[in-house]
């Protein structure tokens, strides 16, 4: 393995701190990675929503696994600006654990939710969810309270 | 209709197996409003929980820490809301009667929610010892739930919570590293706050207690409270604080830390809504709905919104 192919392998380890399980590389987050050739690394991330409170901790979940890999000398994680994240980014794993894990359903463009319960389609009740990455559905059919990932750019998903 | 149960003994033999129950079940009254009086509980104290902590975005030092309070408010709300769903939905009583019980001081929240934080070193008390305290009860909750939609809502919930616990750290540890001027505020917040943390828990569980016999606690109150004692009072000894409860016993050989007799009143008063910040605290929240009533008055006779990815703005 490359040092940038081990990079990526440890940075794919670390969870998201709101979704144990699911890795921040799963969400979409990783958007560049550059190691040069005295092993100095640069991660370059993308939050969900730019006031997301869990991102110190994961660049610091990233910079600690990061800077075990062996070959590299030191690590730099930064923020980026742009590309804006959106739900498009998430892996199809990611959206299958999280609607078997967490309830928790993703959706794309203007496609009906399915209800990740009974997979009737669901319908909003709010706009505003835990987080402002979710919003909230329930479910016609089954009565579940359903939870729904939307892109924080896009206005309504 | 889902599935019905010919007696409450044939009912508690498929909870003992470790059935769950669903909304659609024709399960026993007396099940029914327990566990609806329990999320019911739980959900106000999401949304006390909430206002509180919006009550501290401009007073929160620092834009990190700022920011970490903006989202554990929208957190806490974003909880309680999908709590009063799952509660509405047992059909005991609509979300909007729960909200207007809860702001005229009919129905009860946690403790805690009855002490004002006045210093930013009562806000890192809270967010170390209390949401502890609180991951602690919803751990033992979810662990064994048999109410299946909550058991679902708590898995999701406990993960945040999770999260909070480990802000509540790291500000810990901060003002634990800071100067003396800050780790005195910190012990002053410790003095006020440990003991209605502790009390969080609630007395000894009885024998009867229904919650533990349905599966919906699947621990005694004692055995948390004891597990709380046992990592909070060495932690926060090591970091040179003191534990406001003289009558605290070490045993070094066993390694235990256990707490001296525990005084129940202020529990008590709290669960009467005549705690120290009951009345401010619920006046408040009133204040706060009837404030927003224009927002669900314009909700309620507002067309439906066209489906589509162009909509509203947020």
């Amino acid at each position: 393995m490359t040092t940038v192919e081990r990079v990526r392998t440890a940075i794919a380890s670390v969870d998201d701190p709101e979704y144990p399980g699911i890795s921040v590389v799963d969400l979409g987050l990783l958007e560049t990675l550059d190691v040069t050739l005295d092993g100095h690394v640069v991660v370059g991330l993308i939050p969900t929503f730019s006031g997301c409170p869990a991102l110190s901790m994961i660049a610091n979940d990233v910079r600690a696994v990061v800077g075990s890999v062996d070959g590299v000398s030191s690590c730099d994680v930064r923020w980026l600006g742009a590309p804006a994240w959106t739900v498009d980014r998430v892996s199809d794993e990611a959206r299958q654990a999280m609607a078997q894990e967490f309830t928790v359903a993703v959706r794309i463009g203007v496609e009906p939710v399915s209800c990740p319960r009974c997979g009737a389609p669901t319908t909003e009740t709010s706009l505003f969810g835990p987080s402002r990455c979710r919003a909230v559905h329930s479910c016609p059919a089954c009565s579940e309270v359903v939870e729904v990932m939307r892109s924080s750019s896009g206005g309504r998903a | 209709m889902g599935r019905s149960w010919a007696s409450m003994v044939a009912f508690e033999a498929f909870l003992d197996d470790g059935g769950i129950v669903e909304v659609d079940d024709d399960m026993p009254d007396a099940y029914r409003q327990a566990v609806f009086a329990f999320i019911e509980m739980h959900a106000n104290s999401e949304l006390m929980g909430g206002l509180t902590e919006r009550d501290w975005i401009p007073k929160t030092p620092g834009l990190r820490h700022k920011m970490a309070v903006l989202a554990k408010t929208q957190d806490e709300i974003g909880h309680g809301h999908l709590l009063y769903m799952v509660a509405a939905d047992m059909g005991i009583k609509h979300r909007r009667e729960m909200l207007e019980d809860l702001f005229a001081g009919r129905s009860r929240f946690h403790n805690v929610f009855h002490y004002r934080a006045k210093t930013w070193g009562d806000q890192v008390a809270i967010s170390f010892l209390v949401d502890a305290a609180a991951l602690a009860t919803q751990q033992a909750v979810f662990k064994n739930c048999s109410y299946g939609p909550y058991r679902r809502i708590l898995k999701r919930i406990i993960t945040e919570e999770g999260f909070h616990m480990r802000m509540g750290e790291e500000r810990m540890l901060l003002i634990a590293e800071g100067t003396e001027v800050q780790r005195a505020l910190f012990q002053a917040s410790l003095d006020d706050w440990w003991w209605p943390a502790l009390q969080l828990f609630g007395p000894d569980s009885q024998p009867d207690d229904v919650l533990l016999r349905w599966h919906i606690k699947s621990e005694r109150n004692e055995v948390l409270r004891a597990r709380w004692v046992q990592k909070f009072a060495p932690l926060l000894i090591s970091y040179g604080f003191t534990v406001p409860d003289p009558d605290l016993v070490h045993d070094p050989e066993a390694g235990t830390w256990t707490s001296g007799p525990i005084d129940w009143e202020p529990l008590r008063r709290t669960l009467a809504m005549g705690g120290p910040d009951s009345a401010r605290r619920i006046a408040d929240a009133a204040a706060n709905w009837a404030d927003t009533g224009w927002v669900r008055e314009a909700m309620d006779h507002a067309p439906e919104r066209a489906p589509g990815p162009a909509g509203a703005a947020v």
